[in-house]
């Protein structure tokens, strides 16, 4: 029972990190028309040179990976419930689990490289 | 509608017999209905003048043994509380009730609700079992606790907010809004102590976490049990115990009746305004 | 007596979609559902362009750019903003009603019944008000910053 209710508690904390930090890079690639009424001007963000210019920061660095492992963590978890909520049988559920968890780290492992790498070129 | 003109309304209903071992299919029937007649009245007059292999279940004809719950025109409903002349139309088509399986006609099998309902720990869990066998005194309740949870004990067990949730109808190991709302009952009547053995039972995957407030069994419950609030409310009560949150409240105790002969008193008033 | 096996009759995945005349919440949580799926898929190929395009240099990553600059791709990123507005609005809507803070007391049921989410389906208007409003403002910069 425990198990359960912190990969719900998990479902909704990263839920709302998702909203600050996914609603700073939907804001920051999307609304760059927006917030230059408002004086904030951004240059581009899609750019190369602006983004040569993040990726060598690291703050931009740690809100991206933070970003993808809370993202990560949500959207696989919800797939997981989908998921669960269609197959009841008890061995389809541990082989369901093990799989996502699996291509969870992969891809986690994966993305994470770039930004990291990109530090210090 | 009058009360003297009769219309004569179709009822299109979906039959299914075992032991013809056909498949289902529906069969209209001409039934004259008035003003004030109800579609158990309409299925009556069908079983006792057209086709006497009709089969359906009801019991009480007043929405209180909640036994002939149907799909009438595509919305769960008890047959003997709905009205015909409520649809305005002069066509009803009648299911039985989606996500039970069905035995024949409108018959649906309701053992497997009734299991897990069981399993869910229905009746209260005390630790002074001297006290339950051989009562001395009344158990200490004020009203306030009393409506925390009095509008879950309306529950009939009719089995229509089951058909109405979107979880049920693809997980078959899902409680149903139904036993979790009961469980939520237990859980919050000052009375019982069994909080901690319901817990690992609703606790899980297929308990509790798999409700995403879809809303619809409240909606379509014909006493208005609200199901869904009662389980939102177990969810916080699953998680502020996991988490160690919250006072944890002792059992309601006995309280002694006083010496001299209480008045009779009118019923409380509700401190949670109506409307 | 003669056993009868009871013939199933679940609506499956189906049901999640429609299974009667309901009203809005139940809708409201399968459209969670699929703009969750939709974000999924999409942050796949999102994950790819912006690991080996980027890291292959300005050559690769302009041409990508200018591949996806494409009106068909930006339509596809406007519904991926618009499903990201609705599935974190009505998330918070979701976070706060599940755990019991935007619903009404337990109150003993007079006819006729109202249940919690009826009483509250102001607050799940409201929250779709800002839903379209944020939809607008994306549309806004989706026209002004250019197909």
């Amino acid at each position: 029972m425990r198990r359960y209710t912190y990969l719900w508690l998990m479902q909704l904390v990263t839920g709302v990190l998702i909203a600050v930090l996914l609603g700073i890079h939907m804001v920051m690639q999307h609304l760059e028309d927006i917030l230059r009424f408002f004086g904030v001007n951004l240059n581009d963000p899609a750019s190369w040179n602006s983004m040569i210019e993040r990726s060598r920061q690291v703050i931009w660095a740690g809100i991206y990976i933070a970003l993808l492992a809370v993202v990560l963590y949500h959207a696989l978890n919800g797939l997981r419930n989908v998921i669960l909520e269609l197959t009841p049988s008890a061995r389809t559920e541990r082989v369901v689990t093990w799989a996502i968890l699996a291509f969870g780290i992969i891809i986690f492992v994966w993305a994470s490289y770039v930004p990291i790498a990109l530090l210090s070129r | 509608m009058d009360t003297q003109k009769t219309e004569q309304i179709t009822f299109r209903v979906r039959r299914y017999d075992p032991e013809k071992g056909s498949n289902p299919h529906f069969q209209e029937f001409t039934v004259p209905s008035s003003r004030g007649l109800t579609v158990l009245d309409g299925l009556i007059y069908i079983k006792e003048n057209l086709d006497s292999t009709i089969a359906f279940r009801t019991s009480c004809r007043m929405a209180i043994c909640g036994s002939c719950g149907m799909l009438i025109n595509n919305y769960p409903h008890l047959a003997c509380h709905t009205q015909i002349e409520e649809f305005h139309s002069n066509r009803l088509t009648i299911k039985p009730l989606p996500n039970f399986p069905i035995i024949k006609d409108l018959v649906v099998d309701l053992i497997p609700f009734f299991e897990i309902h069981k399993s869910v720990k229905p009746y209260m869990l005390r630790n002074d079992s001297n006290e339950m066998e051989n009562p001395t005194a009344e158990f200490g309740q004020s009203h306030q606790t009393l409506e925390s949870f009095l509008q879950f004990t309306y529950c009939i067990k009719c089995g229509i907010c089951v058909s109405a949730c979107p979880t049920s109808a693809s997980d078959k190991l899902f409680h149903g809004p139904q036993a979790l709302a009961q469980c939520y009952r237990y859980c919050a009547d000052n009375r019982d102590a069994g909080e901690l053995e319901r817990f690992p039972v609703v606790g899980t995957d297929h308990g509790v976490w798999h409700c995403h407030l879809a809303g619809a069994c409240s909606e379509s419950c014909p006493k208005g049990v609200d199901p869904a609030l009662a389980i939102q409310l177990l969810k916080r009560r699953v998680m502020s115990r996991t988490l160690g949150l919250g006072k944890k409240e002792p059992p309601a105790s006995t309280v002694r009746p006083s010496a001299q002969a209480k008045p009779k008193l009118p019923f409380p008033e509700f401190t949670v305004k109506q409307g | 007596m003669r056993q009868i096996r009871p013939r199933p009759n679940y609506l499956g995945a189906g049901g999640w979609v429609w299974a009667g005349n309901y009203k809005l919440e139940r809708y409201l949580y399968i459209l969670h559902r699929v703009t969750g799926l939709g974000i999924l898929l999409f942050l796949l190929v999102h994950l790819i362009v912006t690991t080996f395009f980027r890291i292959q240099g300005q050559a690769v990553w302009e041409t990508a750019m200018r591949f996806l600059s494409n009106p068909l791709f930006k339509t596809g990123e406007y519904l991926v903003a618009v499903a990201f507005s609705f599935h974190a609005l009505n998330g918070l809507r979701l976070i706060l009603q599940e755990l019991g803070f935007l619903m009404a007391k337990p109150i003993p049921p007079i006819y006729p019944y109202s249940d919690s989410l009826r009483k509250k389906r102001s607050w799940t208007m409201a929250i779709i008000g800002i839903i379209i409003v944020l939809c607008l403002m994306f549309f806004y910069d989706f026209i002004v910053g250019g197909w």
